[in-house]
């Protein structure tokens, strides 16, 4: 039975992964109203930046645009990494996904950079990079590992729309830290 | 229908912002929450599930926490302002029966180079647990001037 990783070797390991990232992935689907409608329904939305084209065409942007946090998750149907599985492309994410100890995962932060802005129509791809994984300690795990992530947005002319990174903390159990002493 | 437009003038440091709202996190609401953000990990909308992963109830996602912190930005800065940058911590969750308020208030002011822009605290909080997810933002606004 191969012996089993101290946290430390595994976080060795987990370093050498920083900068590592996906190919860019696209969603299947142009940016489209309904999506947007419904991401805006759910927190009782109503601004026709976002659900009127014809107030949208007498704006700067000339057509209705996507709310700013909008592209995690809703580009048509889904993210772009659950519509490329179900679309059999497949996404190389194992190269940013570093090993960790414990299963069990809290999502701690996000910033978000915005550089331009997403019409209907467009069509988005997103990348994912390691951006960085450390140990820092928290109450009921010493040892737990933050773990950064940025998603990258690109439009259709490969520029970035905006970038998200994404703070994530993997920890261990209570009976795992006990044994580890 | 036409939409206010914020002028970097007309804003005061100190000043809370004005389209502050409240959403009540029913069953419905978690629903919307599914089908806004096409998240279906249990634990957000999933009772017995919530329960099996040591939560007291299911809570909302950060795809909703931001819709909600976007339309508390975007009602208020109109269609010429540009949100630039944010940052949103989890901290608490906002759970199931409580009612969500997304709040916020102007800390800074200032000009950078030919952008005129603004910082701003804002929060959801729930009479329960107090502020559940702080956040900062930096906001471009047209000047008038």
């Amino acid at each position: 039975m191969p012996e089993k990783k101290t946290p430390e070797e595994i976080l060795a390991e987990a370093r050498k992964m920083i900068g590592n990232e996906t190919e860019p992935v696209a969603s299947p689907y142009p940016v489209e109203y309904e999506p947007i409608r419904r991401y805006c329904m759910m927190v009782d939305d109503d601004n026709p930046l976002f659900l009127d084209p014809e107030y949208a065409r007498k704006t700067k942007y000339g057509a209705v645009i996507l709310p700013p946090f909008a592209p995690f998750g809703i580009m048509s149907g889904g993210s772009p990494q659950t519509m490329a599985r179900l679309m059999g492309q497949g996404a190389d994410e194992e190269k940013v996904i570093p090993p960790a100890p414990g299963m069990f995962l809290i999502n701690i932060a996000q910033e978000w950079e915005w550089f331009r802005p997403v019409q209907v129509g467009d069509r988005l791809s997103t990348k994912i990079r390691l951006a960085d994984v450390y140990m820092k300690s928290i109450r009921i795990d010493p040892k737990a590992f933050w773990i950064v992530f940025e998603f990258i947005f690109l439009n259709q002319r490969a520029e970035t729309v905006c970038v998200a990174r994404n703070i994530l903390l993997r920890h261990r159990s209570p009976d795992e830290v006990a044994a580890d002493g | 229908m036409d939409r206010k437009q914020l002028y970097w003038e007309d804003v005061e440091i100190g000043e809370a912002i004005p389209t502050g709202f409240s959403l009540p996190i029913d069953m419905t609401r978690l629903c919307l929450q599914v089908s806004g953000t096409q998240d279906y990990y249990p634990v957000h909308h999933d009772r017995d599930f919530a329960h099996t992963q040591g939560v007291p109830d299911p809570f909302v996602n950060t795809g909703f926490l931001t819709a909600a912190l976007g339309k508390l930005l975007t009602d208020w800065i109109g269609p010429e302002g540009w949100l630039r940058k944010f940052r949103i911590e989890m901290r608490k969750m906002n759970l199931l029966g409580e009612t969500m308020r997304v709040k916020g208030r102007v800390t800074g002011k200032y000009v950078q180079g030919e952008d005129h822009l603004i910082e701003a605290d804002l929060w959801c909080e729930t009479e329960g647990q107090g502020v559940t997810t702080p956040c900062k933002a930096t906001i471009l606004l047209p000047a008038r001037g």
